[in-house]
């Protein structure tokens, strides 16, 4: 009962949300110069050509109409058709999609793996410090300052240079060939771990020097716990709260397609059929792809709200 | 008279801030008896608080300890050792501190964290008879609460619980009942007093509630400046003050006036040092300071049958400037 009170108005936000997004998407690549008659036809045709295209497709209705049609369409569960290979979308990005999960779990594994051990030592260290002065910040702000993109195309170059064992490219699926997959799919999902492990390291940090200046862990060293003891029973748990929400976000982020290391790294996921889409002007796919990854977005950021109120007793309680 | 429990000696102790060093403690010494109970009273910034969490080596880390001693249960609580230091806290001290609300673990069920305060792994039973000692009523449900699920009363009543779990040889409370409705305050008091006398062990209060420290302590220390200025039995010093700043604490609380007369409060604001005191530290604020107030360090004497810091004690029971209070 408390958690459906407390889900409710967050499930009727998410609807306005998505409404948003579907009329944002939709107009943005219809503002965007140029059409799919542009790319498919060339430069050099007649305005006849131009039009029976744009016919086919029903481009030449008002814009309205066209958002209404999509909308309804997709209510009925049709995302509609590739213009490019007259397929539905939704099978395309249904086959992408375990991919982009695949390098998500990756960022996140290594992400947690590493950011949540390092914030709780920096933090429980920076707390005995009197300035609150340690190895945390700068590493939190170093990776949270470089961008994906650069730090891709530097393991890029090192490693095809001298090619350790990691290929660039050349995606296999784990199921026929786990190392080759492995092989693959480890240096993307390295590169967008970093922005995750900063990310993690600074959240987890912050809410553990936050943690550890609240009565109740003085109370427990004034029983006379061990710090051990005390950071298990206590700072973890309590620490854990902020920590849910922003990984939440993150693998939310991760999971809408991470365009330009799949790009990079020529990681065939949805980030980049998305990618290759926009670029065909191939509507169906930008519009369903964009829709469907804020679906999961909000998806992910509600059971991070469930989670939470699991874990922190005081959420959604009334008194 | 065997042993004090608790011996503090010239206890100095600084907070570094910004650019300075703030002192809180300029040389407090004060002993504990077995098996009494204390009283340390005192405006906020007075020092009181930095005394007791220092019997327990509980001060933030920017605190500083420049000299003096501060023995507990014969150990020597600045120097010991992390194991020593935690076996003291664990099977010598209880403490509970002024807000409940925020001394127990949000997100742990009540039930668990007396268990662990317990040690080990108590039986329910163990677990509920605890909490029935500090008066909880329905044990069940407190059992299965989390904190913020109790009122302030339950949830220092289970703060209580937790202090008392390993029968410690000494407690100290920390304003325990100032974030309580003033409904309840005198039952919780009680409680924790009764809990004391049951057990032996010795009790300190930090208040500022001096109608609370009249009807529950043997002995007031009041503090002023970091220093322990008065030091005697409840009776005497609360219905007899000598320090002029005991007398103006007095006729600041509400409770002890005279019908029709109005409550004076103290002029001026407590001091903030920044080093020893080479003076009387309350000086600028008393009204019956003279030239060498301002000079001189007072040093502790016994006059009435009590301990004072004050350089005209004496003059000060003479006049009858000082009329003795009533104390209800």
């Amino acid at each position: 009962m408390r958690l459906v009170v407390y889900l409710l108005p967050r499930v009727l936000a998410a609807l306005v949300t998505l409404f948003g997004v579907s009329v944002l998407v939709f107009l943005s690549l219809r503002l965007l110069p140029g059409g799919y008659a542009d790319i498919l036809l060339g430069p050099f045709v007649t305005a006849e050509a131009r039009a029976i295209i744009a016919q086919r497709y029903g481009l030449d209705q008002p814009l309205v109409l066209q958002y209404l049609r999509w909308v309804w369409a997709m209510l009925g569960g049709d995302f509609g058709i590739s213009m490019v290979t007259q397929r539905p979308v939704i099978d395309e990005l249904l086959r992408r999609a375990p991919v982009t999960l695949q390098l998500a779990l990756i960022a996140l594994g290594v992400a947690l793996a590493v950011g949540y051990p390092l914030g709780v030592l920096s933090g429980t260290r920076a707390a005995k410090t009197r300035k609150g002065r340690d190895f945390g910040r700068v590493i939190g702000a170093m990776g949270a300052s470089v961008p994906d993109f650069v730090l891709g195309s530097v393991l890029i170059f090192v490693f095809s240079v001298w090619s350790l064992w990691f290929r660039v490219g050349g995606y296999v699926p784990f199921s026929t060939d786990p190392v080759g997959n492995l092989r693959t799919m480890l240096l993307p999902g390295f590169t967008l771990s970093v922005f995750g492990v900063a990310l993690i390291l600074r959240t987890t940090r912050d809410a553990v020097l936050r943690v550890m200046t609240e009565g109740h862990i003085t109370a427990a060293v004034a029983r006379g716990d061990p710090p051990r003891v005390i950071i298990r029973r206590h700072i973890l748990r309590n620490a854990a709260i902020p920590v849910v929400t922003v990984v939440a976000t993150y693998f939310g982020f991760l999971l809408g397609g991470a365009v330009i290391v799949e790009v990079l790294f020529s990681v065939p996921g949805v980030g980049l059929y998305i990618f290759n889409g926009l670029l065909n002007r191939d509507y169906a796919i930008v519009q369903a792809g964009v829709l469907l990854a804020a679906v999961v977005f909000i998806s992910i950021n509600m059971l991070a709200d469930v989670l939470y109120a699991l874990i922190d007793p005081r959420v959604g309680a009334t008194r | 008279m065997s042993a004090p429990l608790v011996d503090i000696a010239g206890l100095v102790i600084g907070y570094d801030a910004a650019a300075r060093q703030v002192r809180a403690l300029d040389s407090a010494s004060l002993q504990v008896r077995e098996g009494e109970t204390l009283a340390i009273v005192g405006e906020s910034g007075s020092g009181k608080t930095t005394l007791g969490m220092a019997a327990g080596r509980l001060l933030p880390p920017e605190a500083q300890l420049l000299d003096g001693t501060i023995t507990v249960a014969g150990v020597d609580v600045m120097q010991a050792d992390d194991a020593a230091l935690r076996r003291l806290r664990r099977e010598k001290l209880g403490f509970v501190f002024q807000n409940p609300s925020t001394a127990l673990d949000p997100t742990m069920r009540i039930g668990r964290q007396v268990a662990l305060a317990l040690g080990g792994q108590p039986g329910p039973e163990a677990v509920a008879a605890l909490l029935a000692r500090a008066e909880l009523g329905d044990p069940e449900r407190v059992l299965r609460a989390f904190p913020h699920e109790l009122s302030g009363g339950m949830a220092q009543r289970v703060v209580i619980a937790m202090a008392i779990a390993r029968a410690p040889q000494l407690l100290i409370a920390d304003e325990p009942t100032a974030s309580l409705d003033a409904s309840i305050r005198e039952k919780v008091m009680a409680t924790l007093v009764r809990l004391r006398a049951e057990s032996g062990a010795s009790l300190v209060i930090l208040s500022h509630d001096l109608r609370l420290i009249g009807r529950h302590a043997d002995r007031v220390a009041v503090m002023y400046g970091g220093r322990i200025v008065e030091l005697g039995a409840v009776a005497q010093v609360l219905q007899a003050p000598v320090h002029p700043y005991t007398r103006a604490l007095l006729a600041a609380a509400a409770g002890n006036e005279v019908p029709g007369a109005r409550l004076e409060p103290i002029q001026g604001t407590p001091p903030m040092l920044e080093g020893r005191c080479e003076a009387c530290a309350y000086a600028p604020r008393c009204t019956f300071s003279v030239a060498r107030c301002n000079s001189e360090r007072p040093e502790a004497r016994e006059v009435a049958g009590r301990l004072v810091v004050c350089h005209r004690a004496e003059e000060a029971i003479a006049t009858g400037a000082m009329q003795p209070q009533e104390a209800r």
